[in-house]
């Protein structure tokens, strides 16, 4: 067995598909692993990946091309996951797209396939990632310091930022603002009229996040008061509340 | 009944978010838009929950009032004008302050704007438009606005709020125009159709200019709603659910709302409800409701005079299954989108996996669990290549038992009453997207 161990990004994992295949040893005696996220194995060969965005793209050309957008997105989506074995995973099901004697037909429906544990699992994941990113539209909280940027803490369990970007760039073109994922250590950074972009292993200033603007408390204080009487007493349903809002969310929220 | 001229901005909304709490809308679908890059705000056709308060609600709008000053006497509303209340009013500015500081702080998803008529219906929504154009024109907030349409304002001026709002609504307040002359003296079923007619109307005209010319201003582009309180008058869900589907075709509404009426006022006219708002009555309307909108069902294949409300126990398409087993079992590997969609355990996204994968080959009953079947509710109504999971009885009483005994376990079912998330078929959040709706037809 040939281990190739890449970085856990999208680009790393999109490499190692590259260089997995391309060393032509044959699918069934090669695997992907992240490069953290493993025990070492005995009587294996290890292979180190180097990210190459080239060699990525092309990867995800291919992908789209052949399987089709829809296919292409719930792959990207499931390698921001946070599932140790996502890399192996991913490879299997683009091998099963990918490969010479698949028709085009098949490669675009590969991922409807309920049969393929590996399919189920990558959809499951995407599923799961698509879930949070979804959250994180709902629930990230800026809050306004006094150099004017809007700053958000997060605490995802899934790699959500590049899933994100684009959302609230569109919402606040005229905002610098910035999200930073604590869980990862990434910050997305918006500045005024310009293109989002992630800096991975960057936090922000700690003296910085905590200087407040001079209305921000008072906006805070407007909306937790505007939860409160929203509330219908005679309907009052904490549990509901709770399913539908998890702690873990509440925890970093202005209301929560 | 004076106006406070000082009060702060503080209790101004506490009052006016307070009186604004009974209506039920807070949804912020019904349309994609993307920023112009220049203002501030976007909209996202499933809508988006921001928070959820107390009583488990979702909150995506400031939801207020512009005053809760009110010159009518509608006897479920705690504005009415007869009750000794604190009454305050925003200033337009105040509103698009509101809105824009929430807004930029991820709070919401925009602005849902009613009010209390002050001193008349013209006067009142003349108030609303000029907000409404303050907060698109000087502001140049690009998010979503859900306003209403107050019934004897005139058309002109509901038209040109139309052209700044996203949605627009009309309150039926009740189901019939009996009901509504005893509790809302002021108001007639006619008034209140009229403006939503109008809108209806407008909508259309403007689409057609829409497809001639690419930048023509839209009128409402997410449609329209309104919404009638259960449980404060005696109609049956029959005639309820039969009025919503008419309002569904005949004004082309995008949403009915239901609201379990709430005693606010002692009343002789109303009803006392020692058991609290009839909430499981509400969640089982909108699960019905559901139905209508996106299974393909009609109110009276649901409902009939002989059996006018709705079971207690199940759900209304659990119900409907039972009732109507000579069109069970339905073969998984053959059956079309909207029949699959009428098994209990299925939902759309379900139906729409299902449909996909038998593309690739036939499918079993481990596949169906792969796709989100809910197969333990399922198992009586399907078969696979022509098979039954177990050799069980397509008998009335023995599923009934069965399945109660199951929902009874789910607790989605039991203690809750959600609003969007209805059946455990299908974990939908938010509306169901058109995509779905179209995959297997
Ligand atoms: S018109 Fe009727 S329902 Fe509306 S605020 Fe006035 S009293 Fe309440």
């Amino acid at each position: 067995m040939v281990i190739f161990q890449c970085e856990d990004s999208v680009d790393g994992i999109f490499t190692g598909v590259y260089d997995a295949w391309d060393s032509r040893i044959g699918h069934e005696a090669v695997a992907l692993r992240l490069r953290e996220k493993m025990d070492l194995e005995l009587f294996a060969e290890y292979r180190e990946v180097e990210t190459d965005a080239q060699k990525a793209a092309k990867v995800a050309r291919s992908v789209r091309s052949k399987m089709g957008q829809d296919a292409y997105r719930v792959i990207y989506q499931a390698a921001l996951s946070a599932y140790p074995e996502k890399a192996d995973c991913i490879y299997r099901v683009i091998v099963h797209g990918m490969s010479a004697n698949v028709t085009k037909y098949e490669a675009q429906n590969v991922i409807w396939n309920l049969q393929s544990r590996d399919v189920c699992r990558v959809f499951e994941l995407s599923r799961k990632v698509g879930n949070e990113a979804h959250r994180y539209f709902q629930f990230v909280r800026f809050r306004e310091l006094d150099s004017g940027v809007l700053f958000s803490e997060i605490q995802a369990e899934n790699q959500v930022l590049p899933l994100i970007g684009e959302h609230f760039s569109d919402r606040f073109p005229n905002e610098n603002f910035m999200i930073y994922d604590n869980g990862h250590n990434d910050c997305l950074i918006h500045g005024k009229q310009r293109p989002w972009f992630i800096l991975r292993d960057t936090s922000p200033d700690e003296v910085a996040k905590d200087q407040l603007a001079v209305r921000e408390e008072e906006m805070q204080e407007l909306w937790k008061g505007f939860c409160r009487s929203i509330s219908v007493e005679a309907r009052e349903n904490r549990g509901l509340q709770r399913q539908f809002w998890p702690l873990k969310f509440r925890r970093w929220m202005t209301e929560g | 009944m004076e106006i406070a001229k000082n009060m702060d901005l503080y209790k101004k909304l506490e009052i006016l978010s307070d009186a604004a709490k009974y209506d039920v809308a807070c949804t912020s679908s019904g349309i994609d838009r993307k920023g112009s890059g220049k203002g501030m705000g976007n909209c996202t056709a499933a809508g988006i929950c921001h928070s959820f308060s107390a009583d488990g609600r979702c909150i995506a709008l400031l939801k207020i009032l512009f005053t809760n000053e009110c010159v009518f006497d509608c006897k479920y509303c705690v504005n009415r004008s007869s009750n000794d209340v604190e009454r305050a009013a925003f200033t337009p500015d105040e509103v698009c302050r509101l809105t824009i500081e929430f807004y930029r702080r991820n709070y919401i998803e925009g602005l849902f704007l009613s009010s209390g008529i002050l001193k008349s219906p013209s006067y009142t929504m003349e108030l609303l438009y000029q907000t409404l154009y303050k907060l698109r024109h000087e502001y140049h907030f690009e998010g979503y606005i859900h306003v209403k349409a107050i019934p004897g304002a005139p058309q002109e001026l509901i038209e040109k709020t139309g052209f700044l709002a996203d949605r627009m609504s009309v309150n039926l307040e009740l189901p019939t125009a009996e009901s509504l002359r005893r509790l809302a003296p002021h108001k007639t079923r006619k008034k209140i159709l009229a403006p939503m007619r109008q809108v209806q109307l407008s909508r259309k005209e403007h689409k057609n200019e829409l497809m001639l010319f690419k930048n023509a201003p839209q009128f409402v582009p997410a449609g329209q709603s309104t919404q009638m309180i259960i449980g404060a008058t005696p109609e049956n869900d029959y005639q309820i659910l039969s009025v919503a589907e008419s309002l569904y075709q005949k004004f082309e509404l995008k949403r009915v709302f239901y609201s379990a009426f709430v005693q606010v006022n002692q009343d002789a006219e109303l009803p006392a409800l020692p058991g609290g708002p009839p909430l499981l009555r509400e969640h089982r309307l909108y699960q019905a409701d559901w139905l209508l909108r996106f299974y393909g069902f009609g109110a009276g294949e649901l409902l009939s005079e002989k059996r006018p409300n709705f079971n207690v126990f199940l759900d209304p398409k659990c119900d409907w299954a039972l009732s109507h087993l000579e069109q069970f079992p339905v073969e998984i590997n053959r059956a079309d989108y909207y029949t699959l969609l009428r098994v209990p355990g299925i939902g759309p996204k379900s139906a729409q996996r299902i449909i996909k994968a038998r593309r690739i080959s036939s499918l079993d009953f481990a596949d169906l669990k792969r796709a989100g079947v809910v197969l333990k509710r399922a198992i009586y109504f399907i078969t696979c290549s022509g098979r039954q999971m177990y050799p069980l009885k397509i008998e009335e009483d023995f599923i009934l038992r069965n399945l109660m005994y199951s929902q009874s376990r789910t607790p989605a079912e039991t203690v809750t009453y959600r609003q969007l998330s209805l059946f455990d078929d299908d974990r939908v959040f938010g509306e169901v997207p058109q995509q779905l709706l179209q995959a297997g037809v």
